[in-house]
């Protein structure tokens, strides 16, 4: 099926088609996606609902250029991720996206500090200029002093915190978390949302924010609900 | 250097798995080690050896009676003006001392038992100052000065000795062909018994003075000049010395053999010592390579996730590669580090055990081990650890470059 692309506004920053997405598991076919449309805006911050095995984590790696559609396409900021090489593709997310896991995801052999450091270092930014972002970016998560602890010096919710750190650091159009707060308890899972709402009402930094849990959904200001692979609400506009 | 650092964090992270594979290089390392001083011993000890078992460094010859190993033994003796080659020789830098040298051949009678001889006159003060070796097995050494007529010495071989029946006291009528054609026969007196290292070459072994043998084959003439030097890496410098020094002041054309052409067993020893020696070393490294690339191959597979991670956030695959790669550089020059120590104090251990080592095939006498490891080898060792677990990492880092990120990301 051809991609059917509205005219995409300045304000768009992601635009889906159509999209589709097919896995193997041995001898089955599961169809993750079945033809899925969306726009998102700058500076929104967007919850995808919907329930194990609705196709969020298939659309948010479609979605950030880590896996590719069987059919349709995605738009990023104007740009078709199709088009793109795999090193702009590499340099796309290096730059201009973070990402936040359920598991985190942290290099457990660096520090809070240098894991936050670690996307400008593979950048080149300046030590000097490092330091200070990573500071800074580990402060505004609240673990300014925690900047030498590793990984597993860290609690759940800390370990998040570094990795929405890690994520915000190099000032990205968009974060897209997978389930980020599934592994934390309900109090330490309302923390982390405030504090991505916050950096979304500070920054405009925009949110994709792939969750199962209610309490979380009831607070967004948007919602996309997916069921089987297809958006039963809140998609395109 | 961030990568680096990550990597040798990452090494540390599993200390016990890091201990292992620093063993298996390590002991590579070692091999590679005592191997090469090994091998560098014997060939040092067949060099020296052969050198001061009486061949010298370099010998002079007239083109006449030259030929590619040195002068033609069964020649008769064609070197007249060797007095003054010889002080011309004797005055050049490096040259210990420089010995004439009459070659000849015959037969040894005792009693009712004969047997043939292949003997050389030589000059026995001469012989000392270049340190050439006379193996006594029985008896004294020729005396220095030349022997009167009538008072002739010799050293026997054991083995012709023993053919002969004949002690140092014994008198041996030695016989051989002069330079004229005709036999002429010395009655002389066994001063004493001597070895060469070669059971073959003993049977047939005599040894005279220089006058005797002149005596013996009525000539004031020699077959060549032995030259000794203070040391065999200097041979090649010091013929060229010679050479230059000799061009214009001899009177008759000369050649200047040097020890290797004169000893193409040594070439023959060297090469198949070396091929045993790069056979070893190719175990070695396909060893180490496949026990340390298993490593890195299962350290890749339990950080899939980790991988993915890296590459989600922006981490280039090269980038992620090098990791891998860097891992095993610091594997192999850990390994190869600890390997160092480790065969330093086994060298010093096995030089001071004074290990008897069996006589080699044809030789009569057996040698304390000793191994002559050079500080080159420490640092050619590690580069080649190195070497090796770049190699090994190849595998590993193509696995960790070629993972699918969702796929890396949902590994479990």
């Amino acid at each position: 099926m051809p991609a059917r692309f509205a005219v995409s506004s300045p304000r768009v920053l992601f635009q889906a088609r159509g999209l589709r997405k097919r896995y193997r598991l041995g001898e089955v076919t599961i169809e993750a996606l079945r033809g899925l449309d969306l726009d998102v805006d700058r500076g929104e911050l967007v919850v995808i609902a919907g329930p194990s095995g609705s196709g969020k984590t298939s659309l948010l790696n479609l979605l950030g250029g880590l896996d590719e559609p069987d059919e349709g396409s995605v738009l990023f900021a104007g740009a078709p991720l199709r088009s793109l090489t795999a090193a702009e593709k590499t340099r796309m997310r290096r730059r201009q996206l973070g990402f936040v896991f359920q598991a985190f995801n942290l290099l457990p052999v660096l520090s809070a500090f240098e894991n936050v450091e670690y996307p400008l270092w593979i950048d080149g930014v300046p030590r000097e200029e490092r330091r200070r972002r990573a500071e800074e970016a580990l402060a505004d998560v609240g673990l300014g002093d925690r900047l030498r602890h590793r990984p597993d010096q860290l609690s759940g919710g800390e370990r998040q915190r570094v990795a929405l750190a890690r994520a915000l650091v190099h000032e990205p159009l968009a974060v897209l978390a997978d389930e980020p707060t599934a592994n934390l308890d309900s109090r330490t899972a309302e923390s982390i949302v405030d504090l991505l709402a916050r950096v979304n009402a500070e920054r405009g930094t925009t949110f994709l924010f792939a969750t199962h849990d209610p309490a979380i959904v009831d607070r967004a200001p948007r919602t996309i609900r997916l069921a089987d692979g297809r958006v039963v609400d809140g998609g395109a506009r | 250097m961030k990568f680096a650092l990550i990597a040798l964090r990452n090494l540390a992270r599993h200390r016990r798995r890091t201990l292992l594979s620093m063993l298996v290089v390590a002991a590579g390392a070692i091999a590679v080690i005592l191997t090469a001083g090994f091998v560098r011993f014997s060939f040092e000890g067949l060099r020296e050896a052969i050198i001061h078992g009486g061949l010298g460094h370099l010998e002079l010859t007239p083109a006449k009676t030259a030929g590619p190993t040195g002068p033609d033994r069964a020649a008769p003796p064609a070197f007249a003006d060797w007095a003054r080659v010889r002080a011309a020789a004797e005055a050049t830098p490096h040259v210990l001392a420089a010995g004439a040298a009459l070659y000849l051949t015959g037969v040894a009678s005792k009693d009712d038992r004969s047997a043939a001889f292949v003997g050389v006159a030589l000059e026995p003060d001469r012989e000392r100052r270049m340190s050439l070796e006379v193996k006594l097995r029985g008896g004294a050494n020729l005396s220095d000065s030349p022997p009167p007529a009538g008072e002739d010495q010799v050293l026997l071989g054991v083995g012709l000795a023993r053919a002969l029946g004949a002690s140092p006291g014994d008198v041996v009528t030695v016989t051989a062909m002069t330079a004229d054609g005709t036999l002429n026969a010395l009655d002389t007196r066994v001063a004493g018994l001597v070895t060469s290292g070669l059971q073959e070459l003993d049977a047939r072994l005599l040894k005279t003075h220089l006058a005797t043998g002149q005596r013996l084959l009525g000539t004031d003439r020699v077959s060549s000049i032995v030259v000794g030097l203070d040391d065999t890496a200097r041979t090649e410098e010091a013929g060229d010395a010679l050479a230059r020094r000799l061009r214009d002041g001899s009177a008759e054309p000369l050649v200047i053999t040097d020890w290797r052409a004169r000893a193409p067993f040594y070439g023959q020893v060297r090469a198949l010592y070396s091929g045993i020696f790069w056979f070893l070393g190719g175990i070695v490294f396909v060893l180490v390579c496949l026990a340390t690339s298993n490593t890195l191959l299962m350290s890749v597979m339990e950080r899939v996730r980790e991988f993915g991670t890296l590459l989600a956030i922006g981490t280039s695959r090269g980038q992620v590669a090098l990791m891998v790669v860097l891992e095993a550089l610091w594997l192999g020059l850990a390994g190869g580090l600890a390997g160092d120590v480790l065969a330093a104090l086994l060298v010093a251990a096995i030089n001071r055990a004074g290990i008897e080592m069996p006589p080699p095939p044809g030789a009569a006498a057996g040698f304390p081990l000793q191994l002559a490891v050079r500080p080159a080898d420490f640092v050619a060792v590690v580069g080649l650890m190195v070497l090796v677990l770049a190699v090994a990492s190849v595998l590993p880092a193509l696995r960790s470059v070629r993972l699918r990120i969702v796929d890396a990301l949902g590994h479990v």
